[in-house]
Parts: structure tokens; C-alpha cells; sequence
């Protein structure tokens, strides 16, 4: 049997442009720059969101996310309405986070790395750290614990991958941008951002296949 | 017992991730879809890309810790109203 996997961007041209809970956020810039603080402010929950799985998935530094959230927020919120082109939003987006989340890090190089998964971490108003629940409230244990664990190997598995790869696979198959934009974002061809892909989906199925 | 990869199942393995992406020609999506049928050691890839790549998805959907989401919302009151109170004095 072929493979069955939900199809992205350009695969279905009705979603292109959509992230992977169906955002479109060319529509959704046009509306803030008209005026609708809906809008707006859906548009910056949305850049926050994206800044903090950056932090914790690429950069593999949970510690960092509020400040890179804060970065990205403030950026969005100072360039949208100069953006002329709404459909070239989402690659402005994603590039902006990337560079939030450098300078923040870059702010904390001295300390030491700690590496967390998705759900283990968030940081509180006095900067420790304490675990997190997620999407998982009403689900029955068995599966809790199933996503928890997935997760958790999934995190491991990104950050055995070289920085570049990393990079893509969260843009391509965790953000849900087509391979155009992902080659937009991190300045490659879409040519080398398939091949690059390719291996690291190989080498994360590796890893977590490994027992 | 694991069914040892030929050539042809090594030479198969871009092809499986070119299915997931949508890249393959119609023919050449049969064609893997015939191999896949008969040869166990690729349908097992096959599964197994499909279950790295649905796992890197669903971590794009969770949605924020309450706390995260909490702080982030608060962030965004203070600079509307920031906004809003330098555009009232311009």
C-alpha cells in the first residue's frame, strides 16, 4: 500500500498558505492592516506560538522561548503593516522567529545548555522551570502518556540532526510550510531543502524507531 | 524475521519520501505501490516514515501551555494598549 500521510501545501493547492491547524495568514495580515484588532491580535498569538516551539524544537533551549516570543511579537508587530505583499507574509514570519530566537539565544550564550520535550517544561513568571500539560486534558491516560512519549522521543530525535536539517524538518513537516517556502526561509534551493529532508527523515525514523 | 533489503529496496527509499511530499508520477507511484505489496522489509519503511512524519506533524498542532499561553496573551495587551495610547498622543 502507498504511503498515506495528511497532504501539505503543495500537494493541495486549497491550502496553500495554511499552517497545520489551517491558518491563513495572508488573509488574516490583510485584516490587520485594515483595522481589525481581532486580527491583530490573532496574528501575534500566532508569531508567539511559533517563536515557542522554535525555542524548544530547534533551538532545544526552552528557557529561551519567552524572550524569543517577545522578540517576534515585537517585530510583527512593528513591520506588519509595511508588508506589501501578504502573500509572502508567512516566509517573513518564519524568517523573523529564526532571527528572535538566534539573538535570545545569543543574549544567553554563556549559560549552560539544557535540553526539554514539548511537554515537560514552561517557564514561570520568576524564570524557573515546571511541567507543562498541553492539548492532552480529557484524553484517556493510556494516550496521554502514549503522546507524552512520542514527544518526548520526537525532541530527542530533532536534536541529534545537524542545525540546517533541524531547521527544515521543523518548517516542512512540524510547521507545515511547502518546500518553496522552506528554501525561502532558510536560503537554499528547494531542490537541497527535498534532498536535505529525505535524509532527516531517515534519520529521525532511526531514532525513533530505536528500542 | 526480518526480510533483508535488496538493491532495489535501497534504491526505493527516496521514492517513499518523494510519496509523502505528493512528488511521484502517477506511474511511478504504481510502481512502488506494486513493490510495497510484495516486499514486506519496504512496506515496513513505508509504515515507519509515515509514523516519523505524522509524529513531527502532530507536535505542530499541540497547542500552548496555559501559562505560555497566559503570558503571551498578556504580552499583546500591553503593546495594543501601548500602541493605541502612543497614537491618541500623535
Amino acid at each position: 500500500m502507498p504511503i498515506v500521510v495528511t497532504k501539505r501545501a503543495e500537494t493541495n493547492p486549497s491550502i496553500k498558505g495554511q499552517d497545520a491547524r489551517g491558518t491563513d495568514y495572508a488573509t488574516l495580515l490583510r485584516a490587520a492592516q485594515g483595522g481589525n484588532q481581532a486580527a491583530m491580535e490573532r496574528l501575534l498569538m500566532k508569531t508567539q506560538e511559533i517563536a515557542y516551539r522554535f525555542s524548544l524544537l530547534v533551538c532545544g533551549h526552552a528557557d529561551d522561548a519567552d524572550d524569543a516570543m517577545q522578540e517576534a511579537l515585537l517585530k510583527t508587530y512593528r513591520h506588519a503593516a509595511q508588508i506589501k505583499e501578504p502573500a509572502a507574509f508567512r516566509t517573513w514570519l518564519y524568517r523573523t522567529v529564526k532571527n528572535a530566537c538566534l539573538i535570545s539565544r545569543r543574549r544567553r550564550v554563556d549559560e549552560p545548555a539544557r535540553l526539554h520535550s514539548l511537554d515537560e517544561v514552561s517557564i514561570a513568571p520568576d524564570g524557573s522551570l515546571q511541567r507543562i500539560d498541553v492539548e492532552d486534558q480529557g484524553r484517556r491516560p493510556d494516550q496521554v502518556m502514549e503522546n507524552s512519549r512520542l514527544r518526548q522521543s520526537l525532541h530527542r530525535a530533532l536534536q541529534t540532526l545537524p542545525p540546517d536539517s533541524r531547521l527544515i524538518v521543523f518548517l516542512r513537516e512540524v510547521e507545515g510550510l511547502s518546500t518553496r517556502e522552506v528554501a525561502a526561509v532558510v536560503g537554499i534551493s528547494e531542490a537541497n531543502v527535498k534532498t536535505r529532508l529525505h535524509r532527516a527523515r531517515l534519520s529521525l525514523r532511526r531514532h525513533l524507531e530505536a528500542p | 524475521m526480518k526480510t533483508p533489503a535488496s538493491d532495489r529496496c535501497r534504491s526505493l527509499l527516496e521514492q517513499l519520501s518523494k510519496d509523502i511530499d505528493g512528488d511521484l508520477t502517477p506511474a511511478e507511484r504504481r510502481s512502488l505501490t506494486a513493490h510495497l505489496r510484495r516486499c514486506p522489509c519496504c512496506q515496513t519503511m513505508a509504515d515507519s516514515l509515515k509514523h516519523t512524519v505524522d509524529a513531527c506533524r502532530k507536535a505542530g498542532t499541540a497547542r500552548l501551555p496555559a501559562d505560555v499561553r497566559l503570558r503571551a496573551r498578556a504580552r499583546i495587551a500591553t503593546l495594543l494598549a501601548s500602541g493605541a495610547a502612543t497614537r491618541h498622543r500623535t
